[in-house]
């Protein structure tokens, strides 16, 4: 589904990412780990199409495209969905009106009709309760003045209303307090399909005790440097990044 | 209306052309036609009014009722000793006194400065280094930008001279005090002053201005700034005037790539005080901060007017004024920061806050924000009110009681400006300086 | 940033909806201004001698007056001579006693701004006062009113009809010397909406007025009087349009509200006059004086405006609380795109004690527009324990605009409280990227942002307006953004 050739990309000439390699199969989760500053973020925000990322070399293909050219809303209408570290608060506009033009914008985008009030209502509703958020939170503006943890539920969210094939989850687990962070692993879980994979980015394995991983990947300086199932992340738990980025450094 | 406004202009001619004493640098053609071209300006500069936007909330007819006269020669050292008073708050400093426009300097003290840092008299700079000065001049200030401006430039006589060549730190700071003394015939004292820093120059200015108990003058400074790439600049002024003082000062800074100004400045005295402030970044990654703190009691008028300038990218502003009114008195704030087309990335605040303690203070406060390049991150707020009935009840609760609370509430709001000076005596100086007025505040509310 | 630039300027170059030219014959005074054209217009209007008199006092004051010059606008100076200060459509007989008496022709006009008056009377129970050029063309509803005592007419009419109640209140909120424009309008003012609500009357439907510039080289100079007695409430609504025409065309309004013990009057206007195309020809000055006084204790003024429209536009609905626990309200969006300038704003001038202002003020400037932003709230020694907050925010899409943020605030009383906080901003790149990661275009993502920064004032417009304010917007910037 999602195949990542020697990507190398920089910032202000500065180079974050530098040769990244990562293949995805449908179905699959991935999670990605690493220090701080090893260029998570800047991988998940070059996926989705984040301007201010000058792409030096490599490429990517979704499902056989080319999506290195693509605008950010094409990329989201081909199924790439971005749950972001730092949700965005958009002061005015409505959760749910946001809501339904971006899963029609979606749906056009996917040749399925759009959805009528009613049935967007149901939705909406069904899904709210996956993720246990408040519905008045439904009915304020997008993000604006939520806690932490109410963005990342909106988040979870809004992935479940758009049924991505591609979810990219950049440290959904960051600022969670364990009660949130068990229904919000809840609602990914739940989320998990056949036709549906999903990349896992995040600091700490704790994560991947509600998420469990089909592979682990260690990314340090712009680079995988290693890669292997769950009993990596453990490893790292226990053992810290520093023995691997010495080893990467060798 | 019109006879009005020519026997305003007049006035203004009249200083200059009774002005007693020799001006420096007769030799000097730049100077000569400098103060040639401000003389005639005087007859053709608009007249300020209440019309006039720069001017809407302050008068100049008061002032314009006295007439004042520039003195003529340096004031007796022995009479400025005698004085005294400027001596406090007493720190580890280069000194300048500069008495009625004139810099004296048997009560100078300059003397350790490091290698490549002048800091004297510009009457003496004139004959030692008049190139410089030639170089200097006028490159901050437009020295027709009003009336007062070329009044002062017409009369370029004496003020301070501060320069430091690329890399020069200053141990310690330059405290300039300026005491008016009156006399029979009002002075006019109008020092000029100049500030460069060159590259990479860092320095802390102290200036002081002073006049004992009543006496009427008219203090009319203007100062030029230029801080040079990376240069940093900590300015402190405290307007100390007498009661009866009319004091103007303009100041016009410039700025180049990376240079920091932090400029506070606490005006407490006079009887009709303004301070004008331009800043210009002229390079990119320039940081210009401001901060004020003015009380204002019976009979007085006390005015800040800031123009902040981005007229490049990547430079960023604060401004932070706050006021405290406590009498029947006259409160003016205009702060203006100008975002010029090409200036993408401008990051400016501007802030004022003021207290209104009694009834009969009136305070007209003006932010602008004038915004032409779309990248920019520009904001500013304004409050008036009065001390918050719920802090005050908590603060008696604890059984505080009402002025000791109301004095601890003032000092917290106008904190935030006061500890922005880093030369500790001088920042307590001014904390005494400011609950002395509040004492004087309670007694007035009684 | 390139495509955000693109969609910017096909936004801006998105072309005026309402710029039709209605073919209608119609009796139109050459252009120029004297003393006679004045008695004329007088004349034309069959008014009583106080109306003249009160004319030509302000006439002769006028002429001693100069074009104020403080405003953050340019244009070259306004010829008044050139001006026709009276149009009315011809009409077969003295008038159209109903709606279906009204020249189909206007009534097709009216269609086509979207607000066909049998529609609106039939659907919304809107009562709607036209006013086409200079002159007042159909009043609906006025029966349904009358029976509960509401007066609402043309202002011809109510010389004609209450001169006591106009002499008594016209001019006492905005007198002629009040400034250049005003004085003007008193001079020359051709017609316009008179209401009166009586003590303790709800007023039982919105009222509505739809202002269309018709004529070549046509002056408009409306003036409404709004009074509403003890106890009553009433929301007014306005609509402003115009055809696309090369030269430039002058609107001088004055309203003026009064408003008693415990009365509310909610005024909204939804002003599209022809701004003028891309390089700034043609276009509407948008010159007015908007005032209303809290006379009364309790009284309550809430001005609403979404100013999309005209070359130029100089208004700042004002309100004196001169009643103790007035309260006075303002609420703003201004356009501006093309070469557009607006410098509006509001004047909350605090008489009375406990009087409570609000000021929302939302700017967006794109193209090479200019938008200010001009406000006074001035705290009086009497106004104790007066409040007021303002939030004036700009939004700027592109690089080639301004905007502006001039409040003074003068504050006489140590009881009183001001709080005042402009911003100004662009879009946020995080905003744009985050919209458009959940699969909307660039330009709905700017359009949803856009009306979310002026949500706080559409939900202050009736239900419809606000509607029609939204697609307003939405069509001003259709292409505009980035």
């Amino acid at each position: 589904m999602l195949s990542i050739k020697n990507l190398h990309v920089s910032i202000e000439d500065k180079a974050i990412l530098k040769g990244l390699n990562l293949e995805i199969a449908a179905g699959e989760v991935h999670a990605v780990m690493g220090p701080n500053g090893s260029g998570k973020s800047t991988l998940s925000h070059v996926l989705a199409g984040r301007e201010g990322y000058e792409i030096t070399d490599g490429e990517v293909l979704f499902n056989g495209e080319d999506l290195l050219s693509l605008e950010p809303e094409q990329r989201a209408r081909l199924g790439i969905f971005l749950g972001m570290q730092y949700p965005v608060e958009l002061p005015g506009v409505n959760n749910m009106t946001f809501m339904r033009e971006s899963l029609n914008a979606v749906r056009r985008g996917r040749g399925e009709a759009e959805l009528d009030a009613v049935a967007f209502m149901k939705r909406v509703r069904e899904k709210a309760k996956l993720v246990e958020l408040d519905d008045r939170l439904l009915k304020r503006s997008v993000n604006a003045g939520f806690s932490g943890g109410e963005k990342k539920r909106n988040e979870i969210l809004q992935m479940a209303m758009l049924e991505p094939q591609l979810a990219i989850l950049d440290e959904t687990d960051s600022g969670l307090d364990i009660d949130a962070l068990r229904v919000i692993s809840g609602g990914v879980n739940a989320l998990r399909s056949p036709d549906r994979s999903i990349i896992l980015i995040t600091h700490y394995q704790r994560l991947l005790d509600y998420i469990q991983p089909d592979f682990v990947h260690v990314l340090v300086d712009g680079r995988i440097v290693r890669s292997g199932d769950k009993q990596l992340a453990l490893e790292l738990e226990k053992k810290g990044y520093g023995w691997i980025e010495e080893e990467a450094a060798a | 209306m019109s006879t009005t406004v020519e026997a305003q202009r007049a006035w203004f001619e009249q200083a200059i052309d009774q002005a007693q004493g020799d001006l420096p640098g007769q030799d000097l053609e730049w100077l000569q036609q400098t103060r040639a071209h401000a003389r005639r300006a005087i007859g053709t500069l608009p007249v300020p009014n209440r019309k006039s936007e720069e001017w809407r909330y302050t008068a100049i007819e008061g002032l314009l009722k006295n007439s004042f006269q520039t003195p003529a020669g340096e004031a007796d050292a022995a009479r400025v000793l005698e004085a005294g008073g400027w001596l406090e708050p007493d720190y580890p400093a280069y000194r300048v006194m500069i008495v009625n426009g004139r810099c004296i300097a048997d009560a100078s003290q300059t003397a350790g400065l490091p290698e490549g840092a002048t800091v004297g008299s510009l009457r003496t700079a004139l004959a030692t280094d008049p190139e410089l000065l030639g170089t200097w001049f006028g490159q901050a200030a437009a020295h027709t930008d009003h009336l007062f401006t070329a009044l002062n430039t017409a009369l370029i006589n004496d003020g301070i001279f501060l320069h430091l060549e690329p890399g020069v730190v200053l141990d310690r700071p330059v405290e300039v005090v300026y005491l008016s003394l009156g006399q029979e015939q009002a002075p006019l004292t109008q020092p000029r002053n100049l500030v460069v820093l060159e590259n990479g120059a860092s320095a802390t200015l102290v200036e002081r201005f002073i006049g004992p108990g009543d006496a009427l003058y008219f203090h009319n400074g203007v100062t030029e700034l230029a801080l040079r790439d990376g240069a940093v600049l900590k300015h402190y002024r405290v307007q100390d005037e007498s009661r009866n003082a009319y004091h103007l000062s303009s100041l016009y800074l410039t700025q180049d790539r990376n240079s920091l100004y932090q400029g506070t400045t606490l005006a407490f005295g006079g009887a009709w005080a303004r301070t004008d402030y331009q800043a210009v970044f002229k390079e990119e990654g320039a940081r210009c901060e401001l901060g004020g703190l003015y009380t204002v009691g019976d009979r007085q008028l006390t005015d800040f007017h800031l123009d902040v300038r981005h007229n490049v990218p990547d430079c960023s502003s604060r401004e932070q004024f706050k006021g405290i009114l406590y009498g029947k008195g006259r409160g003016v704030f205009d702060g203006r920061i100008l975002v010029e087309k090409q200036a993408q990335h401008s990051d400016a605040h501007l802030s004022n806050d003021n207290l209104l303690l009694t009834e009969n203070g009136e305070i007209d406060t003006k932010p602008q924000l004038e915004i032409y390049a779309d990248d920019v991150k520009c904001s500013h707020g304004t409050t008036v009110g009065q001390i918050d009935p719920q802090q005050m009840f908590y603060l008696r609760s604890r059984g505080i009681d009402a002025d000791a609370a109301r004095r601890m509430l003032c000092l917290g709001f106008a904190g935030e400006v006061i500890d922005a000076i880093e030369v500790p005596e001088l920042r307590e100086y001014a904390s005494q300086r400011l609950v002395a007025t509040l004492n004087q505040s309670i007694q007035a509310a009684e | 940033m390139s495509s955000q630039q693109q969609t910017v300027d096909e936004l801006i170059r998105s072309d005026y909806e309402h710029g039709f030219v209605t073919a209608i014959e119609s009796d139109t005074v050459p252009p120029g201004l004297n003393e006679s054209v004045i008695r004329t217009i007088s004349a034309k209007k069959n008014e009583p001698e106080w109306m003249l008199t009160l004319r030509l006092q302000a006439y002769q004051h006028w002429l001693t007056m100069e074009h104020p010059d403080w405003a953050h606008v340019q244009h070259p100076p306004i010829d008044f001579q050139a001006v026709s200060y009276y149009s009315a459509p011809k009409r077969k007989e003295d008038g159209p006693q109903s709606l279906d008496e009204v020249d189909p022709q206007l009534l097709d006009a009216y269609n086509k701004l979207g607000i066909p008056l049998e529609e609106q009377k039939a659907l919304a129970g809107v009562a709607v006062d036209a006013v086409f050029d200079s002159v007042s063309v159909a009043t609906t509803f006025r029966k349904n009113l009358a029976d509960v005592g509401v007066i609402f007419c043309s202002m011809s009419e109510a010389v004609q009809e209450y001169p006591e109640l106009v002499q008594k209140y016209l001019g006492t909120v905005v007198p002629y010397k009040d400034n250049f424009f005003a004085c003007l309008n008193a001079a020359v003012f051709t017609d316009g909406t008179f209401v009166y609500i009586p003590e303790g009357v709800r007023c039982p439907m919105e009222l509505s007025t739809y202002f269309r510039i018709n004529e070549a080289n046509t002056g408009q100079f409306e003036r409404t009087l709004i009074i509403a007695e003890a106890g009553s409430h009433v929301s007014y609504l306005e609509g402003c349009t115009a055809p696309m025409r090369d030269e430039n065309q002058l609107h001088a309004a004055v309203v003026e509200l009064i408003v008693m013990d415990d009365a509310k009057i909610k005024y909204s206007t939804v002003q599209n006059w022809y701004p003028g195309d891309a390089e700034g020809r043609g276009g509407i000055y948008n010159f007015v004086t908007k005032r209303g006084d809290c006379r009364g204790a309790r009284s309550h003024i809430s001005w609403t405006q979404v100013e999309t429209g005209s070359a130029i536009t100089w208004k700042y609905p004002s309100c004196i609380l001169r009643g103790d626990d007035s309260v006075g309200e303002f609420y703003s969006v201004a356009v501006t795109r093309g070469m557009q300038q607006a410098d509006t704003g509001t004047k909350m001038i605090h008489l009375g004690r406990n009087t409570r202002s609000t000021i929302v003020s939302k700017g967006i400037s794109a193209g090479r527009g200019q938008n200010t932003y001009r406000g006074l709230v001035r705290m009086t020694p009497r106004a104790e324990n007066a409040r007021n907050h303002s939030q004036c925010d700009s939004l700027l899409i592109g690089d080639r605009c301004g905007a502006h943020t001039f409040p003074y605030i003068e504050v006489r009383n140590p009881t009183a409280k001001v709080e005042h906080e402009a911003t100004t901003s662009k879009i946020g790149d995080d905003q744009l990227f985050y919209c458009r990661q959940r699969g909307l275009s660039e330009e709905d993502a700017v359009s949803m942002i856009v009306n979310g920064f002026c949500k706080e004032v559409f939900n202050e417009l009736p239900m419809e307006f606000a509607v029609e304010a939204q697609k307003l917007l939405n069509l001003t910037l259709e292409g505009a953004v980035g």
